[in-house]
């Protein structure tokens, strides 16, 4: 355990106006760069990095943090407010989200979504404070056969998301699985599918795919749907009378949390195991949720527990991802790896060493975190008011204007036309997936789980020699598996018996 | 797979930033150079993401060079098949001096080989120099039974089998070729880059893995022991593990990263580049930079690159056609 000493001087470190102002301009460029479609947290944390340059480590590392937090939270708003998640982790806020913004309830929509996403944020840095070690050790168990194995685990639970008809959700998530072939197959590194195009070679580019499919696609859709008359309406309203529509009580966020807790716990777990990431804990914590409820049908009509589920694991999958990060060296994830390149210009070695040598700066970084948090909380109780009103405009400016921003922001965040091609065409497909409804979330998460799912197969064939038996050596694999076995047997009849209406928010 | 690449608009936020460091600094020396050149802004092309070790070295050396030179120079990123992207990029711009490639070596010795999608190879361009090279190592946790290669290929023999987590195809062709050498059986497992091979070894999934940067830390910490060099020579970090040549192979794996422009180019406008470059990695921000990845700077020079590159594209053409 670190000296009292120590911790007490990082957090001393931390807690000075001048960390404070650059936490709050990280979260609120965060908050901002997350809210806008098109735009990511990644990018803003690479053109971030070289800024920070000429400031002293621990205000650098903090500004980075809140950057990164204040996105995960702003990721939310758009999701909710105009269902165009920019992001596939926000992608699931959206289902339940939406809807009830549309009932004229945006600001209770976006208040749940911060409360909960905050609560995430916090329960996570407060594990990573106080037993990151022990769980980063346990999270080095998770191999390649474990993987595969909650990765099959995953693939059972997500049929919770396919929609109104399950042979077109199942249809959805294959089409994903297939795109997720191409580029550079993981064992020899064989091109599939890339037509002799270099950009191909490492995949479709997910955030262009993901924008394209979950964006664009429903921008696309509003601006079919709009006629002459109502054209210059705004899709979510913000007058309602009843005051209660505008504010979340302290009762009602209490009453979701066995949710919230639920889901903080899933996000934990995902986010400290290396390379799995908020899409995958978002959506299996929205589908555990929906499945485990007595009342799955009121999913996707404006649940508040939905949005529990959603914000409260992605969210924890932040602070959990520094787990392997500060204990072993080893980045959780693209956002990670940014910040290990900060601390590397900032001349420290992220590694086993860290805690022993840096001591103090890491107990800086994490009150650093526990101000990010609280930043977060009070920006985003501002920001949403802005928010609210920004999308209070006509249909004819929001949709044509978000348009024009995911154009531009992918064509920076990819670097260049392809990008924004691959964002276009996959607009096109998912405005006729949704026309003819099939589910776009399925396709984009069977997308995003494909290839840890191949990848892992693969390196389990290559480690037990091909025998399959071996996975009985593995007892959490095993567990897993028969968690799949039962979510398959058990759940899967459960729904059949009760087709819902209305199941998903894209759906109407 | 939340494979993000990052932006195009971060470099130029970051030349930016580094610009304005540099015009604070002012000019010191300067290479020979042609009358009027340059004439504009040099545009750094660098292979992979920003954020990462070529991406930092490329903006390193470049606020070096403005600073020695007093030229702008714009640095973009252009990342995807292993700086594949860039590669084919490059080779369409005119060899004018104005676009400089960043990559590592296998960019162009392997890349070309592994696939006949490639449209170029290594005779498309010419070579500036070089300004590190890296140092893979072949390391297993510390409480394995064995702590040289040799105890490791005999565990292998024992064992029928071990696995090695790798990240990359010239990783996985070093790994062949000592199982060829040992006649023994050698898996290599591929890990998605460097971070998920460590992670495998770590958590004692594998027998082994081959990295490039990362392992130091952990040889430090005593997590982890060197088994061996990859490299043609002996690292300082861990002194007592042998070179696979001091263990009676004829196989290095040699990586560099490097600065190349497209074929043709004026010779004097290539001494220029090359004189800046060298005048650049002998800066002592480079020389910190080159401390914080616990490596060091190290210019082969246009010939010593062009040897190099010949070398090891002729051994992974060898290596790579069946």
């Amino acid at each position: 355990m670190p000296e009292l000493a120590t911790v007490l001087a990082g957090l001393t470190d931390a807690f000075t106006l001048h960390n404070l102002l650059f936490v709050l301009a990280g979260v609120t460029i965060g908050q901002i760069v997350g809210a806008i479609p098109g735009l990511n947290i990644l990018m803003a944390l690479a053109i971030a990095i070289p800024l920070t340059l000429t400031l002293d480590t621990l205000t650098a590392v903090a500004f980075l943090i809140g950057v990164n937090k204040g996105g995960t939270v702003g990721g939310a708003i758009p999701a909710i407010l105009l269902n165009t998640p920019g992001t596939p982790e926000s992608a699931a806020t959206a289902l339940d989200g939406h809807p009830m913004a549309k009932k004229g309830r945006p600001l209770k929509a976006m208040k749940y979504g911060l409360y909960y996403s905050v609560f995430g944020d916090i329960s996570s840095d407060i594990v990573l404070i106080t037993v990151s070690v022990p769980l980063a050790m346990v999270a080095l168990k998770m191999g390649p056969v474990e993987i595969l194995c909650l990765m099959i685990f995953a693939f059972t639970i997500i049929t919770g998301l396919v929609g109104n008809s399950m042979v077109k959700g199942l249809i959805a998530a294959t089409l994903g699985f297939l795109l997720a072939a191409i580029g550079l197959e993981p064992a020899q590194g064989t091109p599939r599918f890339t037509f002799g195009m270099l950009e191909l070679y490492d995949g479709l580019p997910l955030s262009a795919m993901a924008v394209g499919f979950l964006a664009v696609s429903e921008i696309f859709h509003q601006i079919a749907r709009s006629t002459r008359a109502q054209s210059g309406a705004a899709t979510v309203s913000m007058r309602s009378t009843d005051p209660a529509d505008r504010r979340v009580t302290l009762r009602e966020v209490l009453a979701n949390k066995y949710v919230a807790l639920r889901a903080f716990l899933i996000g934990t777990v995902i986010g400290a195991i290396p390379g799995l990431g908020s899409a995958t804990a978002g959506f299996l914590s929205y589908s555990i949720t929906k499945q485990a409820a007595k009342d799955p049908e009121s999913f996707g009509t404006g649940d508040p527990r939905g949005i529990a589920a959603s914000e409260s694991a992605n969210s924890a999958v932040v602070g959990a991802n520094l787990i392997p990060l500060l204990t072993l060296g080893i980045p959780g994830n693209i956002a990670a790896a940014l910040l290990v390149s900060a601390f590397i210009i900032h001349g420290i070695q992220p590694g086993p060493l860290l805690f022993e040598q840096q001591g103090q700066l890491i107990y800086g970084l994490f009150g650093a975190m526990l101000m990010a948090n609280l930043c977060n909380l009070g920006v985003g109780q501002i920001g949403m008011r802005l928010w609210a009103f920004v999308v209070g405009a006509p249909n004819t400016v929001i949709y044509p204007g978000a348009l024009l921003l995911c154009v531009t922001g992918i064509y920076f965040t990819e670097g260049g036309l392809f990008g924004v091609i691959v964002m276009l065409v996959s607009a096109v497909f998912g405005y006729l997936m949704k026309t003819f409804g099939y589910s776009v979330v399925a396709f984009i998460i069977g997308f995003v789980l494909m290839a840890q799912l191949e990848r892992s197969l693969l390196q389990t064939m290559l480690i037990t020699d091909s025998n399959l038996w071996v996975v009985f050596q593995h007892p959490i694999a095993v567990v897993l598996l028969v968690l799949s076995a039962v979510s398959v047997l058990y759940l899967g009849p459960k729904r059949k018996g009760a087709p819902r209406a209305g199941s998903e928010a894209e759906v109407e | 797979m939340t494979d993000f690449r990052p932006s195009r608009r971060a470099a130029l936020w970051g030349a930016a930033a580094l610009a304005a460091l540099a015009a604070l600094t002012g000019a010191a020396q300067a290479a020979d150079c042609p009358e009027g050149f340059p004439e504009k802004p040099i545009t750094f092309m660098v292979g992979f993401g920003a954020g990462g070790g070529t991406d930092a070295i490329g903006r390193s050396i470049a606020a070096a060079i403005e600073e020695q030179q007093g030229w702008d120079i714009v640095v973009e990123n252009r990342p995807g098949a292993s700086g594949g992207v860039m590669a084919a990029a490059l080779m369409e711009m005119p060899p004018d001096g104005y676009t400089i490639g960043m990559a590592g070596t296998d960019t162009v010795t392997v890349n070309p080989y592994e696939t006949a999608d490639s449209p170029y190879t290594h005779a498309d361009f010419d070579y500036l120099g070089s300004a590190m090279q890296i140092n893979f190592g072949l390391v297993a946790l510390e409480e394995k039974p064995y702590d040289t290669l040799e105890e490791f290929i005999e565990y292998a023999r024992e064992q029928g089998r071990a696995t090695v987590s790798v990240a990359g195809v010239s990783q996985t062709v070093a790994v062949r070729q000592m199982a060829e050498h040992f006649d023994v059986n050698l898996v290599p497992v591929p890990g998605k880059g460097a971070a998920d091979a460590l992670q495998q070894a770590l958590g004692g999934h594998v027998d082994a893995t081959t990295q490039g940067s990362q392992h130091v830390q952990q040889i430090k910490a005593g997590n982890m022991v060197q088994l061996a060099s990859l490299i043609g020579k002996r690292v300082p970090y861990a002194p007592d593990s042998k070179t696979l040549i001091e263990s009676g192979m004829d196989v290095s794996l040699e990586a560099h990263t490097t600065f190349l422009v497209p074929k043709g180019m004026d010779a004097e406008i290539k001494t220029c580049l090359a004189e800046a470059i060298d005048e650049a990695t002998q800066s002592e921000g480079y020389a910190e930079l080159m401390e914080k990845f616990q490596n060091r700077a190290l210019n082969l020079g246009p010939e010593g690159v062009e040897e190099v590159v010949a070398r090891m594209a002729a051994f992974y053409e060898e290596a790579l056609s069946d």
